[in-house]
């Protein structure tokens, strides 16, 4: 079962021909900036990774609020792909609100029907690139709320 | 202004000279990226876009597309025999190098690349259009033959370089030669089983040929990268390689183009076929 919000993206996507679902994706990668932190906010993870050899920089920054609601930002350094970008938009704004544990159980099939079969063919991973930073992101947090669970045994 | 030192000077195209040709009928501007939607955000005026995976290579056998296809390709996008064809892209120019290998293989002769890449004209402001041009088509012929034999190299032959102890050169990073990671870190990545490095090969990365701007260094400094430390002759039979053979071709560039070296060809197989293959040898380092 998809989160409402994401669900609601993906069926924006459904109804376009490959060349609108591209425009659409570009669209969505022009707005990945306003993912990123803003001034005084904290966050329980920050996890920033950087490669010298081709990848920029993506930090992936967690707060979990009330009622264990997760709360997404994302920083894209200057050189990196539009795909990323455009996922970054469409999972910060499709995930908002979901616990840690709802973030690791979105099944990752619905990526194919954002982006087209043939976007996915010819890129497989990095389609994929931001929600597995993300649940990676979601699965540190939950462990570490189970070793303090644990510890105050 | 390129080094006039390069072997063929005139393989290189700086961003100026590429302004002031934007409107010139015998050239034709290839961008080819590893970010596929990136040409759709605002290309050079007048460029033609060329994918690596879905326009170069054949979609069902790990192989380049036929010498029929590869026509159809350039009659497609107004490019005739004697079109200059100036590849250029992001990442370093990774992509469009591997390009112009890929048109060299089809015998396309007139190629050449713009120095810096897609990176430094953004940089400096050059113009920029998501309008996709329309060319009217060409009568491209059909190649008579693939060039494989004479740049491109297939497992046997980098087994066999191997094994006879020629120059076998790893352009990929200290990490991935080493066999400490098998991809790029954070890197979409192409599966391969093992790390390490083909016995025998040495690491020069691709990323020594460049300076900061991406652009390539000068002749004198490629000689003493590749000419005295790492000995290779301009005659001899040299095989380049990285993981699936986009580095690599920036090296083959560099070599045949800017060095004058006529033996090297490119093992575009590289580590995602070398790693992964049943009881292909490999050596691990420090």
């Amino acid at each position: 079962m998809l989160p409402p919000k994401l669900n609601e993206i993906i069926e924006l996507f459904e109804v376009l021909s490959d060349a609108e679902k591209r425009e659409m994706l570009i669209s969505y990668a022009d707005g990945a900036k306003n993912q990123a932190p803003r001034d005084g906010e904290v966050f329980d993870l920050e996890d920033v990774r950087k490669d010298e050899e081709c990848t920029d920089t993506v930090g992936v920054f967690l707060k979990v609020g009330e009622g264990s609601a997760s709360h997404f930002r994302v920083t894209l350094g200057s050189q990196v792909q539009t795909l990323t970008r455009a996922m970054t938009s469409i999972l910060c704004k499709g995930l908002e609100g979901l616990t840690p544990q709802e973030v690791l159980d979105v099944p990752a099939d619905f990526v194919p029907r954002i982006v087209g079969a043939d976007l996915v063919r010819q890129r497989s991973q990095t389609v994929y690139y931001i929600l597995t930073r993300m649940k990676s992101a979601a699965k540190v947090w939950l462990n570490r709320q189970r070793a303090l669970a644990e510890s105050r045994k | 202004m390129t080094d006039p030192e390069y072997a063929h000077p005139d393989a290189l195209v700086t961003t100026d000279w590429v302004a002031g040709h934007l409107h010139d009928p015998d050239i034709r501007l290839v961008e080819s990226n590893e970010d596929i939607l990136l040409y759709s955000t605002g290309h050079i005026p007048g460029a033609v876009h060329i994918d690596w995976r879905s326009d170069l290579q054949d979609q069902t056998v790990r192989d380049y597309i036929s010498p029929e296809a590869f026509a159809a390709l350039c009659a497609k996008h107004g490019i005739t025999k004697n079109t200059t064809v100036i590849f250029y892209g992001d990442k370093s120019n990774w992509w469009s190098c591997y390009a112009l290998w890929a048109f060299r293989l089809f015998g396309h002769e007139n190629v050449k690349v713009m120095d810096g890449g897609r990176d430094k004209w953004v940089a400096e402001g050059g113009d920029l259009t998501r309008e996709v041009p329309k060319y009217p088509g060409t009568e491209y012929p059909v190649p008579a033959k693939r060039y494989d034999d004479e740049i491109r190299a297939f497992y046997e032959d980098a087994l066999k370089q191997s094994q006879d102890r020629k120059p076998l050169i790893d352009v990929r990073s200290p990490g991935e030669f080493k066999g400490e990671v098998t991809h790029m870190p954070e890197y979409p990545q192409e599966g391969v089983l093992r790390g390490g490095h083909v016995p025998g090969a040495r690491s020069f990365p691709w990323k020594r040929a460049v300076g900061d701007d991406a652009t390539f260094k000068s002749a004198a400094e490629l000689r003493a990268i590749y000419e005295t430390e790492a000995g290779l002759k301009p005659d001899e039979e040299t095989v380049v390689y990285c993981r699936i053979g986009e580095r690599s071709s920036h090296t083959w560039f560099v070599l045949t183009y800017l060095l004058g070296h006529k033996n090297v060809r490119n093992y575009d197989g590289s580590w995602t076929e070398w790693g992964n293959r049943v009881r292909a040898p490999i050596e691990r380092s420090q």
